[in-house]
C-alpha cells in the first residue's frame, strides 16, 4: 500500500529540512546522510548528520551533485555499526548503491533509503553561479522551466527520475506551492510517516500528469541521443575521432559509481609497458600514440561495467576534454542491458548477469 | 592485388581445444596457418580485455575454444566464458566489428577432426568477410 503525505512549509527546501530534522530529533534514526552546504561553499556535499541542530545547510533537493554519492553512501554502510542510518539519495545514486550492495561492497542492513525525485542537476560551476545570485536557488529552480532546461545532457535524457524501491520518496512533481510529497513504499516507510505525524493526503491529481509529461519528453530525448550517438561510434574510425582528445586521465573511471574494482587494471603493471613494448608496437604499425591503449581503456570499461551503468552522467561532467563519455556509455549500455534483460538498481534480488550461468547455454548463439 | 590472408587469434583451453589441436597435429590433420593459438588454463579466465586487445591490435577474427558444458575442469569456467563473450560481442558490434568475427565453440580433447573442421570453417568465414576495420589503421 502506497501512502502519500503532504508537508508544507515556507519552501520545499524548508519542508524537507523539517522532516529530516524531526527524524533525528525524535531519534527515529541515528544519522542521516544528505547533501548539504557547509560554511565554506555553496556547493552541497554529501554530509553525515547526527545532530539535528547542525542541519542548517541541508538541501537534498538542490539541483546539483558534485559527484555520484553512492560511494559515500557505501562508505558509511560497508561495515555494520549497529546504528540506524537514513540515506537521502537521488535516483541514480540509489540505483548505483543497489549495484554496490550486489557486489557486497556495502549493505542495506539498518539503512533507511530516502529517494529524492530529481528533475536533473546542473554542472557544478553553473550551479554555484546561480546559487550565488539568488537565495534559495533550489526553490527558484523548481518554479522555472527555463532553469530546468539547463540540466546536464545525461539528466535531460534520464527517464528514471522517480525513485523506486526506496522506503520514502520525496517528490515535487504535482505538489502544491511550498510543499513536498512524501510517499511511503515499504512498511518501514509507512511506519516512519506515522511516527513523524505527517499529514496523510490523497496524491494530488496533477501529479500523475506531470510525471507522465516529463517521462514522455525524456524518452523522446533519450532515443534521439541514442540515435545520434550510434552514428558517432559505429565504426572504429568515427570512435577514434570522438575520443581523439582523451588525455587518459581516467577521471571518468574514478567518478563512475559502478566501476567497482578496488584497483583498476589500467593502473597496474599490465598497462605500464616497458620501453621495448612501446618500440615494438611503434615498429609494427610505423607509429603509436602515447599513452597507448586509450581505445582499449574505454572498451574494456564498457565490457566490465556497462551492464551496471546508471546513466548519472558524472563521467561526462568530469572530463577535462569534453568527451561525451556518458552519451557513449548510456548508448552502449542500453544494448548490453537489453541483452541480459538487466536494469541496474531495479531490484536488489536481481543477480548481476555475469555472476549467473545457465547449464543449457550452448555455444551456437555466439 | 594479393589475396587477403587473415590474422586470427584462437584462445583455447588447455584441457580440451588445445589438446584437440595437439591431437590434430599428431594425426597429421592440417589446418590453415592463419590461426595463432594462445593456450589458456580455462576459457573462464578469458577476460574481455584479451578479446578487445586482439581486435584493436588488428586481428581479423577471434576464436575461443572451450570444453563442452559439464566437462570444464573448473566446473563452470566455460559457462562464464559464454556469458562474457556474449557481452563483449555486443559491445564490439556497436563499434563496427561484425559479430561473426568472434566465435565460441566447444571442442573436446579427443575431437581432433572437429578442431580441424572448426579452424577451416572459421578461416573461410573470415576470408569471406574480408579484412577487419583495425587492419592497417592506427588505433589510439
Ligand atoms: S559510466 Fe558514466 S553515466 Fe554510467 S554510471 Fe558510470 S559515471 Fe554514471
Ligand atoms: S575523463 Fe575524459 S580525458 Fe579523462 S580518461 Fe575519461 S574520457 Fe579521457
Ligand atoms: S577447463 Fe576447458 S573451458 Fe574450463
Amino acid at each position: 500500500m502506497i501512502r502519500y503525505a503532504l508537508v508544507k512549509n515556507r519552501s520545499p527546501v524548508h519542508a524537507v529540512k523539517s522532516v529530516l530534522e524531526k527524524m533525528l530529533s525524535q531519534k527515529l534514526v541515528d544519522a542521516i546522510l544528505a547533501a548539504a552546504r557547509n560554511p565554506y561553499s555553496l556547493l552541497p556535499m554529501p554530509t553525515l548528520f547526527c545532530d539535528p541542530g547542525k542541519m542548517e545547510g541541508i538541501d537534498p533537493l538542490a539541483p546539483v551533485a558534485p559527484f555520484n554519492a553512492a560511494r559515500q553512501a557505501a562508505a558509511v554502510t560497508k561495515q555494520p555499526t549497529g546504528k540506524r542510518i537514513a540515506l537521502v539519495l537521488r535516483p541514480c545514486e540509489q540505483r548505483a548503491l543497489i549495484e554496490l550492495v550486489k557486489l557486497k561492497q556495502c549493505s542495506l542492513e539498518n539503512v533507511i533509503l530516502i529517494g529524492v525525485e530529481c528533475l536533473g542537476r546542473l554542472e557544478n560551476q553553473a550551479y554555484i553561479q546561480h546559487a550565488s545570485e539568488v537565495s534559495d536557488f533550489t526553490s527558484v529552480f523548481y518554479k522555472n522551466p527555463d532553469m530546468q532546461a539547463e540540466v546536464t545532457r545525461a539528466c535531460g535524457v534520464c527517464e528514471q527520475f522517480t525513485p523506486a524501491g526506496v522506503d520514502l520518496t520525496i517528490s515535487l512533481l504535482g505538489a502544491p506551492e511550498g510543499g513536498v510529497g512524501i510517499t511511503a513504499e515499504t512498511e518501514t516507510g509507512d511506519t516512519l510517516i506515522t511516527q513523524l505525524e505527517l499529514a496523510v493526503a490523497d496524491e494530488p491529481e496533477s501529479r500523475a500528469a506531470a510525471v507522465g509529461k516529463l517521462l514522455q519528453g525524456r524518452i523522446a530525448a533519450r532515443d534521439a541521443l541514442f540515435k545520434a550517438t550510434v552514428e558517432k561510434i559505429n565504426h572504429i574510425e568515427k570512435f577514434q575521432e570522438l575520443i581523439a582528445t582523451c588525455l587518459s586521465c581516467h577521471s571518468c573511471r574514478i567518478s563512475c559509481p559502478v566501476c567497482y574494482c578496488k584497483e583498476c587494471v589500467f593502473i597496474t603493471d599490465i598497462f605500464a609497458h616497458p620501453p621495448e613494448t612501446l618500440l615494438r608496437r611503434a615498429m609494427k604499425r610505423g607509429a603509436v600514440k602515447l599513452p597507448t591503449d586509450t581505445t582499449m581503456f574505454h572498451l574494456t570499461r564498457l565490457a566490465h561495467m556497462s551492464h551496471a551503468c546508471v546513466g548519472c552522467g558524472h563521467c561526462s561532467s568530469v572530463c577535462p576534454s569534453n568527451i561525451p563519455v556518458a552519451d557513449i556509455f548510456r548508448t552502449v549500455a542500453a544494448q548490453t542491458q537489453a541483452l541480459f534483460d538487466y536494469q541496474p538498481g531495479r531490484d536488489i534480488s536481481e543477480p548481476i548477469p555475469y555472476l549467473v550461468f545457465e547449464e543449457e547455454l550452448s555455444e551456437s548463439s555466439v | 592485388m594479393t589475396a587477403f590472408e587473415p590474422k586470427i587469434i584462437a584462445l583455447v583451453c588447455n584441457w580440451c581445444a588445445y589438446t584437440a589441436a595437439d591431437l590434430a597435429g599428431t594425426s597429421r590433420l592440417s589446418y590453415p596457418a592463419h590461426i595463432r593459438m594462445i593456450r589458456m588454463m580455462c576459457t573462464g579466465m578469458i577476460d574481455s580485455k584479451y578479446i578487445l586487445k586482439a581486435f584493436l591490435d588488428g586481428a581479423d577474427g577471434v576464436f575461443v575454444g572451450g570444453c563442452h558444458p559439464g566437462d570444464c575442469h573448473y566446473i563452470d569456467g566455460n559457462l562464464k566464458a559464454k556469458k562474457r563473450i556474449l557481452g563483449t560481442g555486443k559491445i564490439l558490434e556497436q563499434f563496427g566489428f561484425e559479430p561473426e568475427r568472434l566465435r565460441l565453440r566447444w571442442i573436446g580433447a579427443s575431437e581432433g577432426p572437429e578442431f580441424q573442421q572448426n579452424m577451416t570453417d572459421f578461416v573461410t568465414a573470415i576470408k569471406t568477410l574480408g579484412p577487419g576495420q583495425t587492419n592497417n589503421r592506427m588505433v589510439l
